[in-house]
């Protein structure tokens, strides 16, 4: 998928490129907004990351445009002023997903997957977990034709931690991608040891959970099979 | 309470009745002394006119050499009379006085004025008298009449008074409503209010100009908080990118991987504390709305649906002693959410293994509804409550105990709603957090 990163911070740019590009992402990148509404009209891309704060454009004003042209793309509106009108205003005018400065690079990979299935309509596969199945649309882990009973928070657990198998995630981007609605200034939050020891009981009673790692001193991380 | 306009009606009413009550009380006196006057000055002149009859036609004609040696004369309705007689007295006498007379068995009251005089060395008295029953009857009818009439005139000025200051007021009704109906200076009607009256242009000049410098300064701050955020957290992302990336890359060995994931938790730490200061900035340069409905139970019960997994890790008893419920209106419920989060899961955090934490609702003897959350954890000394909920001022021993902002946002989201937070606490027992949710709110 081709992604165009409009950010005047090039530094984080170039970093957000380079996380994409491991993800087998093609990446473009616009360091001013006369650039991006320039490469917005001439190509296209699947996605827009746009950090509304430029200091020559007014983000949204490109959001504004594209829409005039019918460009199909989809905007992802990046701020790191996050008042609650920007929300407003840029789903107002059209963007697919908001996200606020500063965001685990993790979780805007789950924004672009989940704003890619909407816009091309794709359903998510059942995820094979050892001798577990995770039917994601129906939101149900099974063993079997038994289902294990799990609370709303430790299925978003899991599923997050499914959604970036292979990946090492740190407590914190758990914390922030399930609770991150909640301003919590613990820091040192041990709510996500919690979860995971119940929902590690919970999996042992039926089998052992070998795909599912503690990475000590980092985090946790899904292998699926 | 009373309004000024009554108030002023009021007064205006009292020193009418209590100035013109004088004069009503006062009134028949002046009248009788005015009248007695005027019946003295009459009598004076008949008296000089008998004089005067005397002079020119002798005393005779009065007094006949007759026995008794008087005379009298009154006319039909017996409202004056003259009456001369000999008398021999050491004495001359001059004088008025006021007296009874038995006339064809009527007692009558009279004025009566006395006269000696001496003609051919014979001392005569001479008595001229008016009936002051008529004077008094006057006096009644006038006193009756003086009564409707005063009594018209209150009622009426009255009236009157309250009409003009109803009137004279509406300005100041109009700048109460303005400012009563607002509940952020920036909606607040910048219209004058029509009025000739210069002190409640002053006022609301005043006033509107109060509310135009309140809302530039708001604006001010919630420019500096939007540029704060965005200079603050905008090295924080690159920064965080940057090490998540590293966590990311092929062949990292573990103790690197711990130390990035350190860095990361420490950059996490400065990222919320500075969200936390924009969170309380942003609500109090008012950029939440509130125009919510819900209620406070289904708050509470979500809210410690999240807390209970970490309380039963903890061995902490969460209890829910739900009462009666309040429907919340104009509010936001994500900011209600959080405050209640922030202290249940303070006190959470400072009960040990085996504590209680418990959530209340009730109403107060005044009718308020109240939700108290109470721990057996350790308590606060009166010092550590003072600072409970400043955002900057937190001692080192509370800082150890966990009271973070958590309870600042509280105390700020609270402020916002126009709800109560107090807190009770002993040290070593635990404490209690009281919201008040008043009428208003």
């Amino acid at each position: 998928m081709n992604v165009l990163i409009v950010e005047d911070e090039k530094s984080l740019a170039r970093e957000i490129a380079s996380f994409l590009r491991a993800e087998n992402f093609i990446c473009d990148m616009a360091f001013t907004g006369l650039a991006a509404s320039e490469k917005i009209a001439v190509n296209l891309y699947d996605f827009v990351l746009l950090d509304i704060g430029l200091p020559d454009y007014n983000g949204l004003d490109l959001i504004d445009e594209a829409r005039k042209n019918k460009v199909d793309t989809s905007f992802i509106v990046i701020t790191a002023r996050g008042a609650v009108e920007d929300k407003v205003k840029g789903l107002d005018l059209g963007a697919d997903d908001y996200l606020a400065k500063p965001f685990a690079l993790v979780e805007l990979l789950s924004r672009i997957n989940a704003v890619a299935r909407r816009k091309f309509n794709v359903a998510y596969n059942d995820v094979v977990l050892g001798t577990f199945t995770m039917l994601v649309q129906a939101r149900k882990l099974m063993w079997g034709d038994r289902e294990v009973d799990l609370t709303r928070r430790e299925f978003d657990l899991l599923l997050y931690l499914v959604l970036n198998h292979e990946k090492v995630l740190t407590r914190h981007q758990l914390y922030e991608h399930i609770w991150g609605n909640i301003l919590d200034d613990q820091y040192d939050s041990n709510f996500i040891d919690v979860h995971v020891k119940n929902l590690r009981k919970k999996l042992n009673a039926y089998a052992p959970s070998g795909w599912f790692e503690t990475v000590r001193g980092v985090g946790y991380r899904v292998t699926t099979s | 309470m009373v309004k000024l306009k009554v108030k002023l009606s009021l007064f205006n009413l009292l020193s009418k009745l209590v100035f013109t009550l004088l004069f009503v009380i006062f009134m028949p006196f002046i009248f009788e002394r005015i009248n007695l006057r005027q019946v003295d000055n009459d009598l004076i002149n008949k008296r000089e006119d008998v004089i005067q009859m005397i002079s020119e036609i002798g005393i005779e004609p009065f007094v006949e050499s007759d026995s008794t040696g008087a005379f009298g004369s009154f006319d039909i309705l017996k409202e004056e009379f003259i009456s001369l007689e000999k008398v021999n007295l050491d004495e001359d006498l001059n004088f008025i006085e006021v007296s009874l007379r038995i006339i064809d068995n009527e007692e009558i009251t009279y004025r009566i004025i006395n006269y000696t005089f001496k003609v051919d060395g014979q001392q005569y008295l001479l008595e001229v008298g008016k009936s002051l029953s008529s004077i008094h009857h006057t006096q009644a009818n006038l006193y009756k009449v003086l009564l409707i009439v005063w009594i018209i005139i209150i009622a009426v000025t009255f009236l009157t008074d309250l009409q003009y200051n109803n009137h004279l007021l509406r300005p100041l009704d109009r700048i109460t409503g303005k400012l009563t109906k607002i509940s952020t200076p920036s909606v607040f009607d910048k219209k004058p209010v029509n009025t000739r009256t210069t002190d409640f242009v002053k006022l609301d000049e005043s006033l509107i100009g109060l509310m135009e410098h309140i809302e530039i300064l708001f604006r001010k701050e919630k420019d500096i908080t939007a540029n704060i955020s965005h200079e603050l957290l905008t090295p924080v992302s690159i920064m965080r990118s940057k090490l998540e990336n590293l966590l990311l890359s092929e062949g990292i060995d573990r103790k690197a991987a711990s130390k990035i994931e350190e860095s990361l938790k420490t950059l996490y730490r400065l990222q919320t504390l500075v969200n936390s200061l924009l969170f309380i900035a942003r609500i109090e340069s008012h950029q939440y709305l509130r125009n919510e409905t819900f209620s406070v139970g289904s708050v509470i019960e979500e809210l410690s649906g999240e807390i209970r997994p970490i309380a039963v890790d903890k061995g902490v008893n969460l209890i829910l002693d739900a009462g009666p419920d309040l429907e919340m209106n104009d509010a936001n419920r994500s900011l209600i959410f959080s405050m209640f989060y922030n202290v249940v899961n303070n006190a959470v955090k400072n009960t040990s293994c085996e504590g209680t934490v418990t959530v209340r609702s009730s109403f107060d003897n005044e009718g308020r509804f109240i939700v108290d959350v109470s721990d057996t954890g350790k308590g606060m000394t009166e010092d550590q409550i003072k600072i409970l909920f400043s955002r900057f001022k937190t001692s080192a021993e509370s800082r150890v105990d966990g009271h973070g902002i958590g309870l600042a946002i509280a105390k700020t989201i609270a402020d916002f709603h126009g709800i109560g937070l107090q807190v009770v606490s002993e040290k070593g027992k635990g404490s209690t957090f009281f919201f008040t949710f008043f009428k208003s709110s």
